[in-house]
């Protein structure tokens, strides 16, 4: 192993933590504000990423442009999702028929983009797809490097939006104490919805850059939503600086090793760092109380 | 309404009621002769197939039953110990040579003992881990078995040696394996019966009524959980390795997928889980809806949508399953209840209110005001 | 209440499985083995699902086939009909359907279906029943490994003989202008893997150093580590087994990271005809194995591709063709044997004279091994001047071949 691998290795897991921070982010949120697994989040990915590579094929358009509409068109669906579907399940065993219930909304995307677009591996021809540019012997890829930024706009967007706006503090309010913050005044089922909403225009943001750089095809939402789970784990559940920080030492980490173990076995490590955090530390690395009821 | 449902139990197996009790074995007797007599009946070895296949699920929708249907907690993950009891019992068979049956009864004591730490990570906090942790299983199953070729036989998969000699042709294996999944069947239906019985089986439905309330009760909810989950891995793994001796064939993709797990819920689901026999209803319904959709629909990807959205129905319309549901709509139509919804709003109030006592969730309330608003 | 519902319960189980039997076995025996009327043949494919791509083009190869042969006065004097069924790239489906198809629906003949991974569950119950089984697409080794005796590729090579050819031609090359250093990645799939290893058993014997050795698993979209790992190798030659989409991933991600080798070979991404529109002008001098191109001149393949591109509008694929050959094997064994139904006896002598015999199909002649495996190599071809041209073997190239290749 010589000296530039490893800092290629290294650029690249950065790269791919930055896209699944953003993610992981999305689906802490929905834990947050509602104690809901969304397993549809990596579904709504891919569907993203099918609306990027439909629109680009329609349109000849660069598909960045697709986020105008997708981002605000999948913060509705959250948000329709949220008070039509998940606030129908009955409070005491919310969490586990969230989980069923998301489960089959994954289902019904992957099923449905099948019905449309076939079983086929689909890729978006980009005429800057194989340019890239050398920095201290490491090659960035143009493509991973738009992808890596838009996944850091949307993350940085988010914490001001969490943190500077009315609707950012009654996210978190909602997400510590959802009893006191309804007491102060905070609609908390709105808030809700809102969070779902944002959760899903996550999605939206990380469809797109995905599709930028990969192949997509129905099933593949499956090979994302094990490691964005084993991620918002690590990182504590409900904790969305925790989801990001574990999602770069976990990407970090794959990337680092894939040069002696090989594709295959280094991504058991986001299932072995699971196992681990729950036997040892089960609230996670920056969970707090809520993390450890749940 | 699931509290008094679940006293109940307990109150009528102490009065002993004869009628009853006639009433039930009959039903029992009739299913046992439907049962023996099928093999006969099916008119041809494909019939003979397609029962085996039901047979079996209807075991492991009745082994994941024991962790859904006693403590509410939903794994989607079942297929890592239906597969790895296959995986086991066929490894034990090629590296050892011990006889087969022998190998797939170790098999599923083995997958027991995995599923031990299994059980104290994922069990150790509530529900959102343990769907985690089942998911997460699966898929890192999936990873290990397709590349550790030189044990598993990798993606190439394992062909599996036939438990009887050549001179059992295709049709006759076929009876002596729905025979077998039968008699596995009634060992797990008498399992599940003498649970729901006992003293452990309360203490398991008290969790999954409110965990917190059994908790404080004294009930020791974290080695109830394991116990039970381990039971449940014990007899899904049987339940594989019977598979996977009369399929003969292993590959990790079909043995770890997260599609054989979700069918296992949907299954349990549908039919009820509360009941012994609901996990066996809804592996006939749904085996058979199977086969009809693929004749009738064939080729289309529409048979995922349908699993979604009828999976998505159960949840949302009938999360007790079929037989509940079934009474609520006759309760619907008798005269003194005017509309389903008032009845449902009754339950949501019961409900929200139960559960607000020590837990409260907030959202109990917004629920409500969903429906009457 | 509670024991009530129980009953209740079993009574519904008993009542719907009464209706289940009832209903399944409605539509018996559709038409047995009375040697009059049409021939059935029954085949599973992978309409849905992972396989479904390769699974239709085997599709359209059949039916093309069948309509061929109805044209010309059918087989043995009857008309044939196709009797195909959805298995949603499944195992568990695959073996049900063989079942449904030869023990409900009364075929008289089977083929095979797609994918390596379906062909052995599939092969077992064709055995268990004594059918003959010829398939287009169970290339690796250890299909032939199992021991059935029914079954038969339909195609010139295993999957580890396809580089052959490319395998001699380096061998043969000049010390100077010889890679000494190669990189092989290749997919977790019996097939996909089954070429790369192939190549790679050669080439290491003929002292050519292997330098990276990557498996993926079939998932695998990121491909910017194992780039990685054969750029910084800086290996002579790069070899992948790869299915298609994989290929594609793996290009574009050598090419971002500069890497430049003298010789590329994926195997049955090149071949794709969206392979060009993926890759754009950097395809030059790729290389791939193919068991079948439109302009071979075997005596049957002009009437195929005329036939076909009638009715497609488009050239055949490999997967049309190994489809067609499937069905040119089991007729000229028909034809031979003289009978066609699902009796043991005939299925019998139906598999003992393909054992005994060569047949002339669309990618030449064909004769196989007691495993079933056939006895030939795949053509090598590369594209030159942006169009794939076969290269090796010498006696049949249309082109030169170019080495060293040109940059991507």
């Amino acid at each position: 192993m010589t000296g530039s691998l490893l800092l290629q290795s290294l650029v690249l897991g950065v790269l791919l933590g930055g896209l699944y921070a953003l993610l992981a982010a999305g689906l802490t949120l929905y834990f947050g504000v509602m104690r809901v697994v969304m397993i549809a989040h990596s579904a709504f990915l891919i569907l993203a990423a099918y609306l990027a590579w439909y629109f680009s094929q329609q349109t000849g358009l660069d598909p960045l442009l697709s986020l105008v509409f997708t981002v605000p068109l999948f913060f509705g669906v959250g948000v329709v999702m949220q008070r039509l579907l998940i606030s129908r399940l009955r409070p005491a065993t919310l969490t586990m028929m969230s989980v069923l219930l998301t489960f089959s909304v994954a289902l019904v995307i992957e099923g449905t983009l099948g019905f449309l677009f076939g079983g086929t591996h689909r890729r978006i021809q980009l005429p800057y797809a194989g340019t890239s540019f050398e920095i201290f012997g490491a090659n960035i890829a143009l493509v991973k490097l738009i992808a890596f930024g838009l996944a850091a706009i949307a993350l940085a967007g988010l914490y001001v939006l969490l943190k500077f706006t009315p609707l950012g503090q009654a996210l978190r309010a909602t997400i510590q104490h959802p009893e006191a913050a309804q007491l102060v005044g905070i609609n908390t089922d709105r808030v809700a919805g809102y969070g779902f909403g944002l959760g899903l225009a996550t999605a939206a943001i990380g469809g797109t850059a995905l599709a930028l750089d990969s192949t997509i095809y129905p099933s593949l939402h499956w090979h994302w939503i094990g490691p964005l789970m084993a991620i918002i784990v690590v990182g504590g559940l409900g904790s969305i600086p925790g989801a990001a920080i574990a999602a770069m030492a976990l990407g970090l980490g794959q990337s680092l090793l894939q040069i002696p173990l090989g594709t295959t076995w280094a991504q058991t490590f986001f299932y072995l760092a699971l196992f681990a955090t729950l036997m040892l530390h089960p609230q996670g690395f920056f969970g707090d109380r809520l993390a450890q009821r749940f | 309404m699931r509290n008094d449902s679940s006293r109940t139990v307990v109150a009528s197996s102490a009065a002993g009621w004869p009628r009853a009790r006639v009433a039930k074995l009959t039903g029992l007797l009739a299913l046992v002769v439907f049962v023996v007599a099928f093999p006969r009946m099916a008119a041809d070895p494909f019939i003979l197939s397609v029962g085996v296949i039901i047979m079996s699920y209807a075991v492991l929708a009745t082994s994941w039953n024991f962790v859904g249907g006693f403590t509410g907690y939903i794994s989607l993950g079942h297929a890592s110990y239906s597969g790895l009891g296959g995986y086991a019992t066929v490894l034990l068979i090629l590296h050892t040579g011990v006889n087969p049956w022998l190998a797939m009864f170790l098999g599923g004591v083995i997958v027991a003992l995995l599923a031990i730490p299994i059980g104290i990570a994922s069990l150790r906090v509530r529900g959102a881990s343990f769907v985690i942790v089942s998911i997460a299983l699966v898929l890192i199953l999936l990873l290990v078995f397709q590349s550790w070729g030189s044990f598993t036989g990798g993606s190439n998969g394992l062909r599996v040696p036939r438990p009887f000699g050549d001179e059992v042709l295709r049709p006759e294996q076929h009876e002596r394996f729905f025979y077998l999944h039968a008699v596995l069947l009634a060992i797990a239906v008498l399992c599940w019966w003498l649970i729901d019985r006992s003293r452990f089986g309360t203490g398991l439905k008290a969790i999954r009524e409110d965990e917190d309330k059994a908790q404080s009760l004294g009930v020791p909810t974290f080695a109830y959980k394991l116990v039970v989950f381990v039971i449940s891995a014990f007899f899904t793994a049987l339940g594989g390795g019977m598979y996977a001796l009369w399929f003969g064939f292993l590959d990790p993709i079909f043995q770890f997928s997260i599609l054989t797990g979700s069918y296992m819920v949907l299954m349990s689901l549908l039919g009820g889980i509360r009941n012994v026999f609901g996990p066996i209803l809804g592996a006939v319904i749904v085996g058979y809806a199977m086969e009809f959709f693929k004749a009738q629909y064939g080729d289309t990807q529409i048979h995922l949508v349908a699993l979604g959205v009828l999976l998505g129905i159960v949840v949302l319309f009938m999360p007790d399953g079929i037989l509940p549901a079934l009474r609520g709509l006759v309760i619907r139509f008798r005269p003194q209840a005017t509309s389903i919804r008032e009845v449902t709003q009754e339950e949501l109030t019961r409900d929200a209110t139960g559960s607000r006592e020590e837990s409260a969730t907030d959202r109990g309330t917004g629920t409500k005001e969903e429906v009457s608003g | 209440m509670t024991t009530s519902k129980n009953f209740r319960i079993g009574a519904l189980v008993a009542a719907a499985a009464l209706t289940l039997s009832g209903c399944l076995s409605g539509s018996t025996g559709a038409s047995g083995d009375d040697g009059e009327g049409p021939i059935q043949i029954g085949i599973s494919l992978p309409l849905t699902g992972d396989f479904s791509e390769p699974g239709k083009g085997v599709q359209r190869g059949y039916e093309a086939w069948a309509a061929h042969v109805n044209q010309n006065g059918g087989l043995l004097g009857r008309q044939v009909e196709l009797n195909i069924l959805d298995d949603q790239s499944n195992a568990d489906r695959v073996a049900t359907d063989y079942e449904k198809l030869i023990n409900q629906d009364g075929v008289d003949l089977v083929f095979g279906p797609f994918s390596t991974r379906l062909v052995v569950p599939a092969a077992q119950v064709a055995q268990d029943y004594g059918f003959l089984f010829v398939e287009p697409a169970g290339a690796a080794e250890e299909v032939f490994e199992q021991g059935f005796d029914n079954l038969f590729y339909a195609a010139p090579a295993i999957a580890e003989d396809h580089y052959n050819h490319l395998a001699d031609e380096i061998t043969a090359l000049p010390p100077n202008q010889r890679p000494k250093t190669a990189a092989y990645a290749a997919m977790d799939d019996p097939f996909a893997q089954g070429t790369a290893y192939g190549l790679k058993n050669k080439l290491q014997d003929a002292g050519i150093r292997t330098v990276v050795d990557e498996v993926y698993p079939p998932n695998t979209t990121d491909f910017g580590s194992i780039a990685a790992k054969i750029a910084d190798s800086r290996a002579d030659i790069v070899v992948g087994g790869t299915q298609y989409q994989d290929a594609v991933n793996l290009i574009v991600a050598l090419r971002q990271l500069g890497y430049q080798p003298d010789m590329a070979a994926f195997s049955t991404a090149p071949t794709n005809p969206e392979f060009p529109r993926a890759i754009g002008r950097q395809t030059e001098g790729i290389l791939s194995p193919t068991g079948y191109t439109p302009e071979a001149k075997f005596p049957t393949n002009r009437e195929f591709v005329e036939f076909y591109t009638e009715r497609h509008g488009n050239e055949p694929n490999e997967d049309e063709a190994n489809a067609w050959t499937t069905g040119q094997v089991v007729a000229a064994a028909v034809e031979a044997v003289g009978c066609a139904n699902p009796d043991p006896e005939c299925q019998q002598k139906l598999v003992d004279w393909l054992h005994n015999n060569e047949v002339d199909t669309v990618v030449g002649p064909l004769s196989w091994d007691k495993t079933g495996k056939p006895q030939g190599a795949h053509l090598i071809q590369q594209y030159v001047d942006g169009e794939i041209k076969i290269v090796l073997p010498d006696e049949t190239k249309e082109a030169d071949f170019i080495h060293p290749k040109p940059n991507w």
